[in-house]
């Protein structure tokens, strides 16, 4: 027995068995839901590479498999990886409400964390492009369920994904002769500028954003919320991986002020789009696009942002959750996600409204909200660097409060309807309102995430 | 394989892709489509054993056959759009694909500076492919010309690869990803006419 075959190969072979199961939705939610859970809790308590006793045989988990003479490995600072992966997994399922959501979410989505985890786990570690070119084709069907015809921007993330992936092989092979041909700096900066380019791609920085807004816009926001929050906390953790591992933080090489300045202007770009937008779907897009700039903000800083990156990871999570169980609700209701067709919706449903504003002021920052006080220690962290970048930081920010108290001027506006109503079964209610709850929570006591974050640091760079 | 070979793989690479650009009927699509492959296995066969680079034929047949097989079960009316001879809009693809064509035949002495160990048949075939399939992504909204042009832009990749990697790993993945793609792309052709059992 070993780890990858325990976190890959078995979820990946009940994600197909779940396939069979799409009939009996309830069975499939909750079934999901406790193997994602059982799989992170053997992730925090499973010995590897050492001997124990399991009933009557002594076993022992050995951490790596082989695969024509590829290695996967899934080694004991992996553990918070596996850990986190498999709980945003369980997350999802459980706020997945069957009669709303597609339910293809389950096998599909097990499949895809699946995938994330072997792209982090192959060595070298270039070839994990290729099951991010494996996670782009399973999130596509996921956002195409059947009756509907693709959307375009499904169609443009597709492309995009692939042709980041190639540029990442590419340049992983240009790297490769840098070892041989120690000194070229020409060739080392074209393979840097390829990466970049790849990532670009895969992480939609500018200008290759414009898919975000058009899946937001144009499919369900549950599976847009689930595959925007999934697929690019994969690739913010497998560019980690490969930046580690390539030891580009160790060496004196500066990807510092690129990743800073692809950060600012996608918070910027986030910010702007916040002001501007008429559609909750939209509005979506904008703090996801945001928040892929704060992200690399924060892996700028290296090794003191690494824990504020995980709560990001974290905190961005739970919010599109909320954010996107809400809207999936919402949308049943009415005629479309647009501002015209959502004025006064916090009057008739205020619980679900509730979730869509907890879940946006949390990711634009609004103090006493969980958001606010990793931003707050981002931005204070950014006082070292030029004063511009601390500036456009705080329009950035400002511009996505502009956009919540737009939206919530909409959802409260009087629209003559009065009658208070009830949407979506007690259960997905109290979800919602639980959500609320710990984002409020994790605001008033953000000491508890940062240590949480943290030792995830700690085990992870084996500090 | 004699130069005079790779060359005619090289007009191959040129015309299928430029002949799916122009062509309405998915049969030809798919048809050049299958053909291109041709092509392929011919310049990746220069770097590699040829029972190896034979991967890249039956993944691009294979490919090319789960489309075919996908329009031969749509409903008639959505396999044979009307079709509108559209002669300014076939003169501006086609002008634009000798325009790449150009730049690529131009581009070949720094092309082989970057692709260290590819031949200039190689270099010329895989850039030809890349640029190709860039614009038939950039100028198309169907699905089966995306799919088709996320096909010719990997093959341009994997002719430009196979000079640099040789492993078994990378060619099962990269057959794969073919295979799924087209996949997905039936997928996605009859996902509007499918209804959801769940």
């Amino acid at each position: 027995m070993n780890t990858p075959t325990l976190w890959i190969i078995l979820p990946l072979l009940l994600s197909g068995i779940f396939l069979f199961l799409l009939n009996r939705q309830r069975i499939l939610k909750w079934t999901g839901t406790i193997i994602s859970l059982t799989l992170a809790g053997l992730a925090a308590v499973l010995p590897i590479n050492q001997l124990f006793n399991f009933l009557f045989w002594e076993l022992r988990v050995s951490e790596e498999m082989l695969i024509y003479g590829r290695r996967f490995v899934l080694s004991d600072p992996d553990r918070p990886i596996v850990i986190l992966v498999f709980v945003l997994c369980a997350f999802w399922f459980l706020i997945l409400d069957p009669k709303n959501d597609p339910i293809q979410v389950i096998p599909l989505g097990l499949a895809g964390t699946v995938l994330i985890l072997t792209a982090y786990a192959v060595e070298p570690i270039f070839y994990g492009a290729l099951f991010f070119a494996f996670l782009a084709l399973i999130d596509v069907v996921l956002l195409s369920p059947p009756g509907n015809k693709p959307t375009r921007g499904v169609m443009r993330f597709l492309i995009f994904q692939i042709l980041g992936i190639l540029f990442i092989l590419f340049a992983a092979w240009l790297a490769s002769w840098i070892d041989l041909n120690t000194g070229d700096q020409l060739l080392f900066v074209r393979s840097l500028v390829i990466l970049a380019l790849g990532f670009s791609f895969l992480l939609a920085i500018f200008p290759f954003t414009s898919w975000i807004p058009m899946v937001t816009e144009m499919n369900h926001p549950f599976l847009a919320g689930y595959v925007l929050s999934t697929y690019l906390v994969g690739v913010f953790l497998f560019g980690l991986r490969f930046v580690t591992e390539a030891g580009w933080f160790d060496q004196n090489i500066s990807i510092q002020g690129a990743l800073q300045i692809a950060g600012i202007i996608m918070l910027c770009y986030g910010g702007g789009l916040a002001i501007v937008s008429k559609h909750l779907g939209r509005m979506m897009a904008a703090v996801v696009i945001s928040d892929i700039g704060r992200s690399l903000l924060a892996i700028s800083l290296f090794l003191s942002g690494f824990p504020l990156f995980f709560s990001l990871v974290i905190i961005q999570s739970i919010a599109i959750g909320v954010w996107s169980l809400s809207l999936s609700h919402l949308r049943k209701v009415v005629r479309s996600l647009s501002f015209d067709d959502v004025i006064g919706a916090a009057r008739q449903w205020p619980i679900i409204s509730l979730g869509i504003l907890a879940g946006y002021f949390t990711l634009a920052g609004l103090p006493l909200l969980a958001g606010f006080p990793i931003f707050w220690v981002l931005g204070s962290s950014l006082r070292m660097y030029p004063s511009w970048m601390v500036l456009w930081f705080v329009f950035g920010s400002i511009g996505l409060i502009i956009g919540g108290l737009r939206t919530l001027a909409v959802l409260t506006k009087n629209s003559g309807e009065e009658a208070v109503l009830i949407l979506g079964s007690s259960f997905y209610r109290a979800v919602i309102v639980t959500i609320t709850a710990v984002l409020i929570l994790l605001g008033l006591f953000p000491q508890v995430l940062f240590s949480l974050t943290q030792i995830i640091t700690n085990l992870l760079l084996e500090l | 394989m004699s130069s005079l070979l790779q060359y005619l793989a090289v007009v191959v690479l040129f015309l299928c892709p430029v002949g799916i650009l122009l062509v309405d009927n998915w049969r030809w699509m798919i048809g050049l489509l299958g053909l291109q492959y041709i092509g392929v296995l011919s310049l990746v066969s220069v770097s590699w054993p040829l029972e190896i680079a034979v991967v890249k034929l039956v993944a691009g047949w294979m490919a090319a056959a789960i489309l075919i097989l996908t329009y031969v079960n749509l409903p008639t009316a959505a396999a044979e759009p009307q079709i509108s001879i559209n002669l300014p809009r076939r003169f501006f693809k086609g002008f634009t694909a000798f325009l790449i064509g150009l730049s690529v035949y131009s581009l070949q002495a720094v092309a082989l500076r970057w692709f260290l160990g590819a031949t200039t048949q190689q270099a010329l075939g895989g850039l030809l492919l890349l640029g190709l399939g860039l614009l038939q992504l950039g100028l198309s909204r169907e699905v089966i010309r995306i799919v088709i042009g996320l096909l010719t832009v990997i093959s341009g990749f994997e002719v430009l690869y196979a000079t640099l990697e040789a492993s078994v790993l990378m060619t099962g993945l990269l057959a794969i990803l073919n295979i799924g793609i087209a996949f997905v792309g039936a997928y996605l052709l009859l996902a509007s006419y499918l209804e959801d059992t769940s």
